[in-house]
């Protein structure tokens, strides 16, 4: 064979995928393919990618600091805490603003910035510590 | 007095608040539960006493902030981390006019200096920034608040460093 049409069947060859094997507990099995049945997903593989989905919006919703919440019909809430995901959530989720500077702001700022921090006041001890 | 001071919850009454100043009772009134749920303009703590544990006595607010480190002089910059500066903005504080002169506002302004030091720990933080009345600029003095020049409100933007704070507690 040509070496032209060598390397355009290398190239042409699918990338190797990863492969994921799990030992599951009977019960765990079992949920699995009452799951699999349910959503109507075929194989482990589509199981795994939709299970992997949810999964992943749920660890960046709380690393955002969002609470997990289901709601029934009647306004019933019910929060959603794993012990896993709370490992993610910031203690404190503050949200971003933007405030104007004029440019002799900015330039007090700065100094103030790069400058060494200045001791602690007694009163702001006092208001810590007390 | 005994205060608590918490996250606001859908029952905690707020209509009674008045700290003397329209626009921080109008905010805690109509605006801070909403921000709240939103959780896009402000993270609100408010105070409240044992005496009436629903009714919110003092509050305040808190966002980050930044500046992009282009912004800022060159030749300031030099001594700068090479990112843009973190800030914690304490965008509001209030105390109920029943309540001044008990200790409530140092109260309030401790919470929200360690609340900004954890959070410093965790998102990255140089400064907390308050925009003062130029009535409150020497309260926040005392508390190591400096005064940043050339502002052209009618509030003082103050500055103080988070490693400041870290020290003290």
């Amino acid at each position: 064979m040509p070496t032209s049409h060598r390397r355009a069947r290398r190239r042409t060859q699918p990338a190797r995928k990863p492969k994921f094997q799990a030992d599951l507990a009977p019960v765990e099995d079992t949920t699995v393919r009452a799951l699999k049945q349910e959503l109507q997903l075929s194989s482990n593989s589509d199981f795994l990618s939709e299970a992997l989905a949810l999964f992943q919006w749920a660890v960046s919703e709380r690393r955002l600091g969002r609470r997990i919440v289901s709601e029934s019909a009647t306004g019933e809430k019910r929060i959603l805490v794993l012990p896993r995901l709370e490992r993610v959530a910031p203690s404190v989720a503050l949200p971003n603003v933007d405030i104007d500077w004029t440019e002799k702001e900015l330039e007090s700022l700065a100094k103030l910035a790069s400058t060494e921090p200045a001791k602690p006041t007694p009163a702001l001890v006092r208001a810590l510590k007390g | 007095m005994s205060i608590t001071i918490r996250r606001p919850e859908e029952s905690d009454t707020v209509e009674a608040f008045d700290s003397g100043d329209y626009a921080l009772d109008n905010y805690l009134k109509r605006h801070a539960w909403t921000n709240q749920r939103k959780s896009s303009i402000g993270i609100t703590y408010v105070a409240t006493d044992e005496s009436a544990p629903r009714a919110v006595v003092g509050y305040f607010t808190l966002a980050a902030s930044s500046v992009h480190r282009d912004s800022m002089p060159a030749k300031y910059i030099r001594g700068l981390p090479p990112y843009d500066l973190p800030m914690i903005l304490l965008a509001r504080l209030a105390v109920d006019r029943r309540f001044t002169g008990k200790g409530l506002g140092r109260a309030l302004l401790a919470e929200a200096l360690k609340i900004a030091a954890t959070a410093s720990e965790q998102i990255g933080c140089r400064a907390v920034i308050v925009d003062a009345y130029p009535r409150a600029v020497d309260w926040y003095k005392t508390y190591g608040f400096v005064p940043i020049e050339g502002g052209n409100r009618n509030s003082v933007r103050m500055y103080l460093d988070i490693r400041t704070v870290r020290f003290a507690r």
